[in-house]
């Protein structure tokens, strides 16, 4: 897919115009303030500011649309919901908890309410001290994973969420959903974007 | 599109009874239907009709709620299942309830079943390839279990047979240890595999990668269109373009009329007649009624999958077979063997950047066996040898949640694809030992009151020997290759994962020692065969569903000779 028309796609969700770049920043720190326009299943409201700040923060919006505008925070509360059993539930409650406690020691506020510039600090920081995943062979963590932790599970699932999002899946990235052919070697250029499926 | 039988009040008579629809099953309702007989398909679980019943064949991961995750009642249907990593929402449908169908494991093993009509043939992973008498002539030449009572020779033109209908592609090598099929055009390797190959088969003379060869067409054949390359099979082809039995063969056999299949029959046990010594039918219970009903025939085949079959076995006895049906040599449930599974190496291959590919080939590369094939090769650490699996891409999601950044740039860096990734894993022989068994558990029931079964298996020392060398010689082969942030990886899993559940009622050439003869017919009861893995003696290394085939259609046209000459 080529630029122009990613740009188009993506202005379309944001209300059917091609947004300026001084526009796409301007809603964007119109999102860093802390409320929430939906009805959580699991979350709190708290939870839930959590959340679509941390998403926002580690997939922002930029010329294609960011995870809040595929609504990957609605989806993680699905899944949190439907998916997880009790202890896990509990297990994700009590993550979600001691992330923002450990934004509250440091910086005085909770992850939401932080300033972006310290938002930026305290992904920098889970950065480096979440394990990170094994390779995968098939679908399955090849050898003994070490838990990653609440940042890069949610990093994951984030990116997750987002590329399985219809918008991104059919608009951003590119799909084709019967290639009918193998082509096992073509210049990238050709392509563009990964493949969505 | 199929005759139904389900008047469960009458008994009715028909010429073969084969119990069980999976890869086997299906076989051998096509070739008994084509040769006139009118057949009884029994299977335990639902009627699965190709296309009509493949509801997700063209989901796209925003189109379920849960984009293929499973809510926790489904994960305590597949509480066992689960383990393998197969199960999403996209096949659930397709994999056996764990809690109606509960086993016991006396030491770990998972044991993933798929009860509907077509049975595991939906799923299954569609490499196919030929053994050969290095496999066939293992046990007579190093002692462990007993000898096959067939070799190559016997089995070639049933191979070949089987192939031109079911449809395999791949290349022709002439490699003694992995003989050629009859061939449809191969599948392309993509660049960095035709790089990592050249690589390999230059460091390592002897050594081989090929394209896998696989039960996919890549040429429309009978009907059925070519792969389209998407890589959705197991929730079943709308194209029917790789082989299962509800594409494949159950058609074939509805075509001749002959056929008549009848869903949600669990074969309870086979009946015998002790006056006329043979066996004359078996008995169900309907699932869905929990009636019993007696079904007779002339001949029957035992299809319901290795450790399926031998349960069966196990459950059918009577004064002549006290401890279950044709087993005078006491192997019955004995010599269970299954594929080392998940050890291997991977890494990262550099200068391809700006190359991609296009289409999700179902289908990896393939390296034959090279350990213990002739004098040179032979290990003083093992007996027998393994075979990788394996392939190139450009890494996923969880790749990108690795790289140490977010934000803007970030985001835009991962819409691009991410590095070449490369990987082998090793599929190792398991020796036949007579205490890796399984038996009848009165104790624990399943939903319909039957004895369940216990499954007492474990690695040893030779399986373990191969492991090592796996991982060993998949370092070093990625290594010498050239690639990059090379990991070896050993998963210590349980046996079972390979999903190759071989023996249990093996083939021999001694009534004393083994339960079927050289045409799979139970040796104390000739007009019961058993052709799928529960009649296999060793398990070589290699994919064991095309033997299954090959043994199915030798036997059925067996058991027609026989029948003709009143025989059996």
């Amino acid at each position: 897919m080529n630029r122009r028309k990613v740009l188009r796609k993506g202005g379309l969700i944001a209300g059917g115009a091609i947004m300026a770049p001084t526009l796409l920043s301007l809603l964007q720190s119109c999102q860093s303030q802390p409320r929430i326009d939906w009805q959580p299943e699991f979350f709190t409201t708290e939870e839930a500011l959590l959340m679509s700040s941390l998403v926002d923060t580690i997939l922002p919006r930029t010329e294609t649309p960011g995870a809040l505008d595929v609504k990957v925070d609605v989806f993680l509360d699905k899944v949190f919901a439907k998916t997880f059993d009790e202890e896990s539930q509990v297990n994700i409650r009590s993550q979600m908890a001691d992330f923002n406690q450990s934004c509250e020691q440091k910086y005085g506020d909770s992850f939401s309410d932080l300033s972006k510039e310290d938002k930026v600090e305290v992904l920098k920081s889970a950065e480096e001290n979440s394990p990170k995943f094994n390779g995968s062979v098939w679908g399955t963590a090849v050898g003994t994973q070490k838990p990653v932790g609440f940042y890069r599970s949610i990093k994951s699932m984030t990116i997750w969420a987002y590329f399985t999002s219809e918008e991104i899946g059919k608009n951003v990235l590119n799909y084709d959903p019967i290639p009918q052919e193998y082509e096992g070697c073509k210049p990238l250029s050709e392509v563009g974007n990964r493949w969505s499926l | 599109m199929v005759n139904f039988n389900i008047d469960a009040e009458e008994e009715i008579t028909y010429d073969a009874i084969v119990i069980g629809s999976g890869i086997s099953g299906g076989w051998a309702a096509k070739e008994l239907c084509e040769k006139g007989l009118k057949t009884l398909v029994l299977e335990r679980g639902r009627m699965v009709e190709h296309v009509k019943d493949y509801p997700t064949m063209n989901d796209d991961p925003w189109d379920t709620e849960l984009r293929g995750g499973l809510t926790p009642e489904q994960k305590k249907k597949h509480y066992k299942g689960i383990r393998s990593g197969f199960i999403g929402t996209d096949t659930e449908h397709f994999w056996a309830n764990d809690e109606e169908n509960p086993y016991t494991e006396v030491k770990p093993f998972l044991w993933m079943r798929a009860h509907q009509m077509g049975g595991r043939s939906i799923l299954w992973g569609k490499q196919t390839y030929r053994w050969s008498d290095l496999d066939f002539e293992a046990n007579a030449k190093d002692g462990y279990g007993v000898d096959w009572p067939i070799r190559y020779r016997d089995i070639e033109p049933w191979y070949t047979y089987v192939e031109k209908f079911a449809g395999i592609s791949g290349e022709a090598l002439g490699l003694p240890q992995l003989p050629d099929s009859h061939f449809l055009p191969p599948m392309e390797l993509n660049c960095v595999e035709k790089h990592v190959k050249s690589r390999i088969e230059k460091e390592f003379p002897g050594r081989h990668m090929i394209i896998g060869r696989v039960a996919h067409l890549t040429e429309p054949l009978n009907g059925r269109g070519k792969c389209q390359y998407r890589n959705r099979c197991s929730r079943g082809c709308p194209y029917g373009a790789y082989f299962s039995s509800n594409a494949v063969t159950l058609p074939a056999a509805n075509a001749t009329g002959n056929l008549t299949i009848r869903p949600f029959s669990i074969v309870q046990s086979i009946i015998y007649d002790d006056q006329k010594g043979k066996a004359t039918g078996v008995r169900i219970i309907d699932a869905e009624t929990n009636n019993t009903i007696d079904y007779k025939a002339r001949i029957i085949f035992c299809n319901a999958s290795a450790l399926s079959t031998t349960q069966i076995l196990l459950n059918s006895t009577s004064s002549r077979f006290e401890n279950g049906f044709g087993n005078e040599s006491g192997e019955l449930g004995h010599n269970l063997m299954d594929h080392t599974y998940r050890v291997g190496a991977m890494g990262h291959v550099e200068g391809f950047e700006d190359k991609y590919y296009k289409g999700r080939r179902p289908n990896g590369i393939y390296i034959p066996r090279y350990w213990n094939i002739d004098e040179k090769s032979t290990s003083d650490k093992f007996l027998r040898g393994f075979g990788f699996q394996g392939g190139g891409s450009r890494a996923g999601s969880q790749a990108a949640a690795n790289i140490e950044d977010f934000g803007a740039d970030y985001k835009d860096s991962i819409l691009k694809p991410g590095p070449w990734e490369f990987f082998i894993t090793g599929f190792a022989e398991c020796l036949p030992y007579h205490e890796n068994k399984v038996y009848l558990d009165h104790e624990n029931l399943d939903k319909w009151g039957q004895p369940t079964l216990a499954i007492d298996c474990e690695y040893k020392e030779n399986e373990l020997a191969l492991n090592a060398q796996i991982q060993s010689d998949a370092v070093e082969m990625l290594e010498k290759a050239g690639l990059s942030h090379v990991v070896g990886f050993d998963n210590k899993h349980e046996p079972g994962y390979g999903i190759h559940e071989m023996g249990t009622a093996r083939m021999g050439k001694d009534p004393k020692t083994s339960v079927l003869n050289g045409m799979n017919q139970v040796h104390a009861a000739k007009n019961v065969f058993v052709t799928d893995g529960a009649c296999m003696t060793s398990n070589s290394c290699v994919n064991p569903s095309l033997t299954y085939m090959a043994l199915t259609a030798r036997a059925a046209n067996h058991a027609v000779e026989e029948l003709n000459k009143l025989n059996i």
